[in-house]
């Protein structure tokens, strides 16, 4: 049961994390210029 | 009726089931039809490709929020008799045809496909997925249904932060001429059609995910150590049970709606106009000192914010209470609007960090509604009520960015506006959220008349 809980957060954890990367690297643009 | 294999019966846990597998199943679902507020990446190409106006390519969105609150009104009490694989699995359905009838549309260049398929169609999915985790979860985590609801919705925040890098990402690879880096590139309309082709095919595979891994608690199922007599001790939570069709006849549900109309409206009026509104509080001289690109990560900042507030305020609610929570939200909100309207301009950090907090805000309304649904009217059939409280975000959809971009036509063209045109707006949103806070404090405990006679038959299984 653990291992089917670690792959169910880590199929949706990947692509959120990805998406706030993404958003954090666009968003440092408004500080930085 | 619904196929064998989606019957709630079927979806029951077994011992040893366990409810952690709940919150990453409604996920998969919320991050897929979260894309809706993704929709600018693309907005400007259909602009082209149809050859027509912003406003006939924005009414897409208005069709799909709107189908949203309807169908999530009108299919409650479906979703909480059916469960939530059948649900999920109707949402996934309907999202998905969504995509092929619009790419249809794009292919064939008949716009009204595109209403069709993404506004009425992908809209209905949009509506009954967002309700179908939601009173299973609650009866999941009995003892931290902020928690719960909160992880799930803070994924229909964060599914237009993964949709849309991935759709620039996708458009760039399905059209060479594209820079998804560039804000005045393009790309063409057979790029977005495969775009949506390819979406299609993602959501359905994740959204299958979470309609095959969710299940329901036994009836008899308790948390380890925990009596449902501990979650009655607090004012508003009651251990009765209140059915969708009583609910919408008692004050408190009304003033919930005026609260969560208030709440969307005035978080609405910022996220509407987010990236023309910093460039405008900076404008001198007819420039901004804000670039382009500077205001689209003002956006992305936003997105965090509104999805962050979810999962954070929500789960606060469990420990402080709703009405507390809420007293903050709209109270704290109310604060930071005016300060939004009088320093704002002063300094760009200052004007990010009250549009940051008044998102949060927002985004925690959302995601605490349904545990003060559960506090007031139990878990019997508080997805259907949470559905049909959901024609507030419906109604504030059109009257949020109604308000705003009529106060600011009376203030001037878009491209010459300075943060002195936009005052009027925010106050207006101030006054919203003072109505929404005396809304919010009006809410007492449901009268006793309107409690269903026998608690231990769930409404549910009779109507069924």
């Amino acid at each position: 049961m653990t291992t089917r809980i670690v792959v169910a957060w880590a199929l949706v954890g990947v692509p959120l994390v990805y998406g706030v990367v993404e958003t954090v690297r666009k968003a440092a643009t408004l500080f930085t210029g | 009726m619904v196929p064998s294999f989606l019957a709630r019966e079927r979806t029951v846990a077994g011992p040893g089931y366990s409810r952690w597998l709940i919150p990453p199943a409604a996920l998969a679902v919320h991050l897929c039809i979260g894309q809706v507020y993704a929709t600018s990446v693309y907005k400007t190409a259909l602009y082209e490709h149809f050859d027509t106006s912003l406003t006939a390519i924005g009414v897409v969105f208005s069709i799909a929020i709107v189908m949203l609150g309807l169908s999530a009104a009108i299919a409650g009490t479906w979703v909480d008799r059916n469960g939530p694989r059948a649900a999920m699995f109707v949402s996934a359905c309907f999202w998905v045809t969504g995509f092929l009838v619009s790419a249809l549309g794009i292919a064939s260049e008949q716009l009204w496909l595109v209403y069709l398929g993404y506004g009425v169609i992908g809209g209905i999915g949009l509506g009954i997925g967002y309700i179908s985790p939601v009173s299973t979860l609650i009866k999941w985590f009995p003892d931290r249904p902020g928690l719960a609801t909160g992880m799930a919705i803070m994924g229909f925040g964060g599914g237009a932060l993964i949709a849309s890098p991935l759709s620039g990402r996708l458009l760039s690879l399905y059209d060479g001429g594209y820079d998804s880096t560039d804000p005045m590139s393009v790309a063409d309309g057979h790029a977005v059609m495969l775009l949506f082709l390819t979406l299609a095919a993602v959501y359905l595979v994740f959204m299958m995910f979470g309609a095959f891994t969710v299940r329901v608690p036994a009836d008899d199922w308790r948390p380890d150590g925990w009596e449902p007599s501990q979650a009655a001790q607090k004012e508003l939570v009651t251990t009765a049970s209140v059915s969708a069709n009583n609910a919408i006849r008692t004050p408190q549900f009304w003033l919930l709606w005026v609260v969560l109309f208030c709440n969307v409206t005035a978080g609405i009026g910022i996220l509407e106009q987010a990236a023309p509104m910093i460039q405008d509080f900076f404008r001198e001289d007819g420039t901004s000192s804000v670039t382009a690109a500077a205001a689209g990560g003002f956006v992305g900042l936003l997105s965090i914010a509104n999805m962050a507030g979810r999962f954070v305020w929500s789960s606060t609610s469990d420990v402080v209470g709703r009405k507390p929570i809420y007293v903050l939200y709209l109270g704290a909100g109310l604060v930071a609007y005016v300060l939004l309207a009088t320093l704002g301009a002063s300094s760009t950090v200052l004007f990010v960090l009250f549009a940051a907090v008044i998102l949060s805000f927002y985004g925690g309304g959302f995601a605490t509604v349904p545990a003060y649904l559960r506090d007031l009217f139990g878990t019997l059939q508080v997805g259907a009520i949470h559905g049909r409280l959901l024609t507030a975000w419906s109604a504030a959809g059109i009257a949020g960015p109604l308000i705003v971009n009529q106060i600011l036509d009376t203030q001037g063209s878009p491209g010459e506006l300075t943060a002195d045109a936009y005052r009027p707006a925010l106050f207006v949103m101030v006054g919203l959220l003072a109505v929404g806070s005396i809304a919010n404090l009006l809410v007492r405990p449901v009268a006793e008349r309107f409690h269903e006679p026998d608690r231990s038959r769930p409404l549910e299984r009779s109507s069924s």
